[in-house]
């Protein structure tokens, strides 16, 4: 039936009135879009070349940098290509894990032992004081669960300064207020938790379904209660699955706190960095890194559960 | 008694929803709404229950007068105004009575419908609201594993949770399928002759429209163009509504044919 060359076979159209139809051209690029990756291409040039603005980059002479590295701190670290390494590892953290004597035995009471345990008890605190904050906040800092602007407004550049704020800075103020510990570890990742999480959450509010929420009004109820019987419940899996998610980054940043003195695995790390004793850090960062693993496969797999 | 005086309302993109609407409902009437869909039935009702404000004219619901009410005067009027949804309206996420107990919210202390833990007293209205439409064994159930007849009658259970004066049903039946649609508009019935409760429906079913109701009133382009006994509203009567001749669209009966 189809002819395979030059026109195509005309179909009575179901319309009467039917015009002529032609199929559009595909409009060629944008100039905007051409122009951005052309900047783009530019401004990669500038950064990234050494003789420009001279900050050390030079991919060429990288692998010899690499090779040139400190062999103390390299050999202590990781050397996992050579197989007397390894076995000496293996005997390192056999040692570590089993020797009463050890300085830093993987004990409760060690310094890596407690610093482990305190980093997964700022994380938690953290994770759980900052979640609880962040439920009502998404909540205001949407349009929908704002009772006016203003408060939508204000709640909104607070989050956006908060956010600005890296949690390492946060540590560093909090060490400043109430001293070295676990305390302003705990406040700073807080901070960074209701960051995160306001943030995710408030965007969900967005695309909830508005039918529950016109019915409680209908039926009389305050801007409070109508949002917490017919949007909290819409919201809750996304804010429990970004809270887990809040925990998991929170995890990974309190081992770096305790290097502004803010507690944890990091206040540990630091001092055996400070004593040249690669081979402490380096088993610091192996178990760090199994329960890291641990934890995140853990909360993936309620993640997937919830939503 | 539900009285609009030259009601006016106006959508900021300068559509006229309504257009100068004089009406007045008794107690205990069950009154049909019909007209085309953009005719203005969903403004009309809520109009009542000020969910949509007017722009002109006035409503007055029992001694309260639309516009003009303060906050908490507005809540209370909505309290009295029982509403069912053609969406039903529903919390998926949440049982049958977590629902149900949102027509409670008016009468509740604020702790209490945050914290979630209602009265025994609020639960047991809630649970005769669900008896009364049957469907009480699905209490514990989530709202959104209900079928569509079953969820319009959870929606129904909580309108009456709020043992409301008046009832407006915008649209209940339209996402039901014609024998659950009958189900639905007897229970309505049935609540409108036992309870007493002034009870609007927006229908564009006409044969629904005159199986159920005691009055029709019809709306076109915002304007009201007929009112009086269900008994007279015969099909010259709907063609007028509609300002065009009947299709099979029009009647239930003919819709979804085996």
């Amino acid at each position: 039936m189809s002819a395979p060359t030059g026109e195509r076979p005309r179909r009575p159209s179901p319309v009467a009135s039917a015009r002529p139809q032609r199929r559009p051209r595909k409009p060629p690029p944008q100039p905007f879009t051409l122009l951005g990756l052309v900047g783009l291409a530019a401004f990669t040039l500038v950064t990234a070349w050494d003789w420009v603005l001279g900050i050390g980059f030079n991919p060429i002479a990288l692998p010899g940098e690499l090779a040139d590295s400190n062999p103390a701190m390299v050999e202590g670290l990781f050397n996992i290509t050579d197989a007397d390494w390894r076995a000496d590892y293996a005997e390192l953290l056999r040692t570590h894990f089993t020797d009463p004597d050890s300085p830093w035995l993987l004990s409760l009471d060690s310094r890596i032992g407690s610093g482990l345990v305190e980093t997964v008890q700022i994380a938690v605190l953290a994770t759980l004081v900052g979640a609880a904050a962040s439920l009502p906040l998404a909540v205001l800092n949407s349009r929908l669960g704002a009772p006016n602007r203003t408060t939508h407004a204000v709640i909104k550049t607070l989050n956006n300064i908060n956010r600005a704020i890296p949690d390492v800075i946060w540590a560093a103020l909090f060490v400043v207020l109430v001293s070295v510990g676990a305390l302003p570890g705990i406040l700073a990742l807080t901070m960074f938790t209701i960051g995160v999480v306001v943030k995710l959450t408030s965007d969900v509010v967005d695309g909830v379904d508005l039918g529950p929420v016109e019915a409680a009004r209908a039926a009389g109820a305050s801007h409070a209660a109508a949002m917490r019987t017919a949007l909290v419940p819409q919201i809750l899996p996304s804010f429990a699955s970004f809270s887990l998610y809040a925990f998991e980054l929170n995890l990974r940043g309190a081992a770096v706190l305790g290097f502004v003195g803010a507690g944890g695995i990091g206040q540990a790390m630091n001092y055996y960095w400070s004593q040249l004793d690669f081979e402490a850090v380096s088993v610091i960062i192996f178990v760090y890194l199994v329960l890291v693993v641990i934890v995140e496969q853990v909360s993936i797999s309620v993640r997937r559960r919830l939503v | 008694m539900i009285q609009f005086e030259s009601a006016e309302v106006t959508y900021p993109g300068g559509v006229h929803a309504l257009q100068g609407v004089d009406l007045t409902i008794d107690d205990g009437e069950l009154i049909v709404v019909v007209g085309l869909s953009g005719a203005g039935k969903s403004t009309l009702i809520r109009a009542i229950n000020g969910l949509v404000p007017l722009t002109g004219g006035q409503v007055t619901v029992g001694e309260r007068t639309l516009p003009g009410l303060g906050r908490r005067e507005l809540r209370e009027l909505r309290a009295e105004v029982g509403m069912i949804f053609q969406a039903f309206n529903l919390v998926h996420r949440t049982t049958v009575l977590s629902n149900v107990l949102m027509g409670r919210l008016h009468h509740v202390p604020s702790w209490r419908s945050l914290s979630g833990l209602y009265s025994p007293e609020d639960r047991e209205i809630a649970m005769q609201a669900l008896e009364l439409v049957e469907v009480v064994e699905k209490a514990y159930v989530r709202a959104g594993n209900l079928s569509g007849g079953q969820q319009q009658r959870v929606g129904i259970a909580r309108a009456l949770a709020q043992q409301p004066r008046v009832l407006l049903a915008d649209e209940p039946v339209a996402s039901l399928d014609p024998p659950t649609s009958h189900v639905v508009m007897r229970y309505l019935q049935q609540i409108n002759r036992e309870l007493g409760i002034t009870t609007l429906i927006n229908l564009h079913f006409l044969d629904l429209a005159r199986t159920y109701a005691d009055r029709v009133i019809g709306l076109r382009e915002g304007r009201l163009v007929y009112d009086g006994p269900a008994a007279d509203a015969d099909e010259a009567v709907f063609e007028e509504i509609y300002g065009r001749s009947l299709t099979a669209d029009d009647v239930l009966e003919a819709q979804g044919g085996l």
